[in-house]
């Protein structure tokens, strides 16, 4: 995985105010504790910081943190490419 | 008679400092928060400029959470964690923290303008980046009432909880409301007040076209004042039924005495007389301010340092005062937090009862010289004075001719 993991972590607990041992890339994003509006400012941040854009049905609280992650590196890696 | 209505807490937070120690102890020594600051606008804006403001210093956001034991992080905008801050500072101070507040309490708390942090941010996404989406949580941070919400989310309140916004008298009308409630019975305590966050790059530089900004410093009735100083603040009162205060053994600050209220209807941007003489009147009533053996008063003035506000402030303190204008102590606070627009009031008036808590009037800072247009006043200037007052008016005026005034007894 290319090297963003550190950053996307911290963007996902500074934007859903969620403790980062809590971010377990096995645990789904309901598990997590992250709702709706939690989600989309997540996906904002993230699209603000790499240039990308995230389809809105991009996620889905079942997804695991470690696929969500695996999806914006995707989008990151076809920007850069 | 109606039961009296008493202040059982104060709360605020400025470019003076986190709390109302700092603030107060900033405020007497004659300490302003108003300096240069380099405003930059960023990649997308116009090249930055250095502007003279009050903008709030200092890890506020850190003593924020520190004070609720939680993250907030981004949730709100920062003119809502302002009034959280003040209002958790005032709640702690009057011992009404740590249970919900429920039903018989209101929060009624003033802002100018909402949110413009946040929308400036989203604006700059929009209109300059071009981008197609706005942030999902812009309108909560945006809209007015996002401190009220804010604070009656935080305590508990499930009574009346509304926003005041009347531009730099929406915490007078605030507190004016709050009391009003506590007066009708419909809730014993009621956390009132109001905050403003301006000192953003935009928000400073749409003040400058109204040509009522100073290059220097705000520089209350003094000869070669050149307008005022914006600042970013917020301040809380907690006020309840003397009964409840009593019942309950909180301690009693002040007296909360009743308010005036008036609107000019005549300008948009310049003071009238006849509507600032008449919400004073109005508030000195309840208290007697004016008539014979009522004892000395405070007045915190309003002055905001513009050459048309001080000189219609002095003209309506001549007037309703007459002979006792010259011997009635005058502060002018602004001089030390700058202009915190929708919290003026409420900021004001906590730092004046700390002027009579204390027994010290705090200087009007910056002042340069007597100006014949602000004659006749009793100017507290240079150092701090030792006073012995016990009635307090608390002035503000706003943009479009709303006037509110404030006393209270100690």
């Amino acid at each position: 995985m290319a090297g963003h993991e550190e950053e996307l972590i911290e963007i996902i607990a500074e934007e859903a105010l969620v403790d980062r041992a809590k971010l377990d890339p096995n645990a789904t994003l309901e598990d997590i504790g992250l709702d709706s509006v939690d989600l989309v400012s997540v996906v904002f941040a993230i699209e603000e910081k790499y240039g990308i854009e995230i389809a809105e049905d991009a996620f889905s609280r079942s997804d695991t943190l470690a696929q969500l992650l695996a999806k914006i590196e995707a989008l990151i890696a076809a920007k850069e490419s | 008679m109606p039961e009296s209505i008493v202040v059982t807490g104060l709360g605020a937070i400025s470019s003076l400092g986190m709390d109302v120690a700092e603030n107060w102890a900033s405020a007497r020594a004659g300490v302003t928060g108003i300096k240069p600051h380099l405003l930059d606008p960023g990649p997308h804006g116009p090249p930055p400029v250095t502007r003279v403001a009050a903008i709030m210093q200092g890890d506020w956001l850190a003593a924020l959470e520190a004070a609720l034991g939680r993250r907030i992080g981004q949730t709100f905008d920062p003119f809502a964690a302002f009034a959280l801050k003040a209002s958790h500072e005032a709640l702690g101070h009057a011992g009404l923290l740590g249970q919900p507040l429920g039903s018989r309490a209101a929060v009624v708390m003033g802002n100018g303008i909402g949110g413009l942090t946040t929308l400036e941010k989203a604006y700059e996404r929009f209109f300059g980046l071009k981008a197609t989406k706005i942030h999902p949580m812009t309108v909560p941070r945006v809209m007015v009432s996002a401190l009220v919400s804010a604070v009656a989310m935080e305590f508990g309140v499930t009574g009346p909880v509304f926003a005041t916004s009347s531009a730099c008298a929406s915490a007078g009308h605030a507190i004016i409301q709050g009391a009003g409630l506590i007066a009708t019975g419909m809730v014993d305590v009621a956390v009132v007040g109001g905050s403003e966050c301006i000192g953003s790059p935009g928000g400073i530089r749409s003040w400058e076209g109204l040509q009522a900004m100073s290059d220097t410093m705000l520089r209350p009735f003094s000869a070669g004042r050149d307008g005022m100083a914006i600042g970013d603040g917020a301040a809380a009162l907690v006020i309840e039924r003397r009964s409840h205060a009593e019942a309950r053994g909180a301690p009693i600050l002040a007296e909360f005495l009743g308010g005036g209220m008036t609107s000019d209807a005549g300008h948009l941007t310049q003071p009238g007389l006849e509507g600032v003489v008449g919400a004073m009147r109005q508030a000195c009533a309840p208290g007697g301010f004016l008539e014979p053996g009522a004892g000395q008063v405070l007045i915190s003035a309003h002055g905001t340092g513009t050459p048309l506000n001080d000189k219609n402030e002095a003209e309506a303190i001549r007037a309703v005062f007459g002979d006792a204008a010259a011997s009635t102590p005058v502060i002018a606070t602004k001089s030390a937090h700058g202009h915190t627009l929708g919290a003026t009031a409420a900021l004001q008036a906590v730092l004046a009862l700390k002027a009579l808590e204390t027994g010290y009037a705090p200087p009007i800072l910056g002042y340069l010289g007597p100006d014949e247009d602000c004659a006749g006043l009793d100017l507290v200037l240079g150092e701090a004075r030792p006073i012995s007052i016990r009635n307090l008016l608390v002035n503000a005026f706003a943009f479009g001719g709303l006037n509110v005034c404030l006393a209270f007894r100690r």
